[in-house]
């Protein structure tokens, strides 16, 4: 039995049969295994029945033989179905532009989290990434890459230590990591003062514990300096020593600075030129021309062009030539020398404390070498000496 | 001839067990309400209306009325009407009045 559910698939006609003897036609369709259902009788000598595309031509002859007449009704199913519908134009636009909406929306910023930061810094974060130009509604492959944003994010803020970006499908996510105060330490454990390094103690300041160095006298590393220890020997107690000790450290930098040096700068001239790549072909859209300049670096971005979630092989690519010149530079020995001395400090204070302050300086050596100027700086710094050495009880 | 082979037909399907459709060419009708009528053995169409369907069978007629008739399919030797069925009547001699169905003949 027919169960009429692949007819659609096939694409069948109605058609209007007309004749005395319809039912003798409807009998020789039966026997030459011609399909038709769905039988009407419209009048007295006319009947509507359905019959496949592809028997059309084999009903002729009977058509014949019992005097009928046929005229096509409706045609239905799939395949008739599928022409009207590509025959049309106003669904065939619309289906198009269908595409295309889905198409532009997802290459659309739709929504931005930002994660792991406290009210006050997030709407900071909120704000800065505005300011970049990652909104709501704004297309994806014209934004810098979250590379970028990253960094111009991490350096924005002091309060950050780390940010990272993701960007899944339409959605910015960036993730926070807050700088943490450092806590204020706990009660402290029993413990000694001890010299950090060699020095000549300048002034002792004990809150707490027992004072072992005096001023003017010199130090080596390691050297107790304020005992943990207080009280008469039957009643000793223990106690966290605690204090400032400042001393006079001796340090000696070393700095070679090259008279003549040659570096890359960037002239401020630029090009730019912007390509659409289609799986592997380039076409360039804007920025045409061959470079001009002699030396210079290309930074390149290249954004992937998406549809919903899959990636299409089509990208936008933004190429920026930036000119660069080589300058050299020449020094004078007195220049260089004053280099020099900057350096040295800057170096120094990168070991020191901040809270160190230097005394006095001294210039050891000073030798012009092969081009080069070589200095050997002595300094005087006057530093906090004292580390805590934790006293192991049962010692 | 034919009657010595009806009525062995007959003690057979008495006799054995056997369908009477199947080794008497009858026609199984089934009816499912109104709504449906199925017949399987039927020899072919004589007339078919909004209000009438007259079968051929091996002996004599099938004659269904009713109203809004609508022959959803057909098959050889088997036939599916739809529609509002009032009566299903066996006529053993075609009428006088239709000549159609005298005339009637199977076969190319």
């Amino acid at each position: 039995m027919n169960n009429f559910w692949k007819e659609p698939f096939y694409g069948y006609v109605r058609v209007k049969i007309s004749g005395k003897y319809v039912e003798l036609f409807m009998n020789r369709c039966i026997q030459y295994h011609i399909q038709i259902w769905e039988i009407i009788r419209v009048d007295n000598d006319t009947i509507i029945l359905s019959m496949y595309v592809k028997d059309i031509k084999r009903i002729r002859p009977h058509l014949k033989k019992t005097n009928c007449k046929l005229r096509f009704h409706e045609k239905k199913g799939f395949p008739f179905l599928l022409k009207r519908i590509l025959h049309s134009r106003g669904f065939l636009s619309g289906a198009l532009g269908f595409l295309l909406v889905i198409f532009v929306l997802s290459n659309m910023v739709w929504s931005i989290d930002v994660n792991g930061a406290s009210p006050e810094v997030e709407h900071k974060i909120r704000k800065a990434i505005d300011d970049i130009g990652v909104k709501r509604g704004k297309f994806i492959f014209r934004l810098p890459s979250t590379q970028q944003i990253q960094q111009e994010i991490t350096e924005r803020f002091k309060e950050i230590t780390w940010v990272g970006v993701k960007l899944q499908g339409t959605s910015y996510h960036f993730e926070v990591v807050q700088k943490q105060l450092p806590e204020k330490t706990p009660p402290l454990s029993p413990r000694h003062l001890v010299a950090k390094k060699k020095a000549m103690i300048t002034r002792v300041f004990v809150e707490q514990g027992q004072p072992v160095v005096k001023e003017n006298q010199f130090v080596q590393k390691g050297d107790l300096l304020v005992s943990g220890f207080i009280g008469k020997e039957e009643n000793s107690k223990l106690v966290a020593a605690k204090g400032e000790i400042l001393g006079e450290t001796w340090h000696v930098t070393e700095v070679e600075i090259p008279l003549k040096t040659k570096f890359v700068t960037n002239t401020g001239d630029r090009m730019d030129k912007l390509s659409l790549s289609l799986f592997k072909l380039d076409i360039p859209i804007w920025g045409f021309g061959k470079i001009k300049y002699k030396d210079y670096e290309i930074l390149l971005n290249k954004n992937k062009l998406h549809f919903l979630k899959w990636e299409l092989p089509i990208s936008i690519e933004r190429a920026h030539y930036l000119e660069t010149e080589e300058i050299s530079r020449e020094l004078t020995t007195e220049e260089a020398v004053k280099l020099a001395k900057d350096m040295a400090k800057h170096n120094l204070e990168k070991q020191i404390d901040e809270s160190a302050k230097i005394k006095n300086q001294k210039v050891l050596r000073q030798e012009v070498e092969n081009g080069k100027v070589k200095l050997t700086i002595h300094y005087d710094v006057i530093e906090d000496i004292g580390v805590e050495k934790p006293i192991i009880q049962g010692d | 001839m034919a009657k010595w082979g009806q009525r062995v037909k007959r003690w057979m399907t008495k006799r054995l067990d056997l369908p009477a459709d199947a080794v008497m060419d009858l026609p199984r009708i089934t009816m499912v309400g109104q709504l449906h009528i199925y017949i399987e053995n039927h020899q072919g169409v004589l007339r078919f209306s909004n209000e009438e369907l007259r079968l051929l069978l091996k002996q004599g007629q099938l004659l269904v009325k009713g109203k809004d008739f609508v022959l959803k399919n057909i098959l050889p030797e088997e036939i599916l009407l739809e529609g509002k069925i009032e009566q299903v009547l066996y006529l053993d001699r075609p009428t006088t009045d239709d000549a159609k169905p005298k005339s009637f003949t199977l076969g190319p």
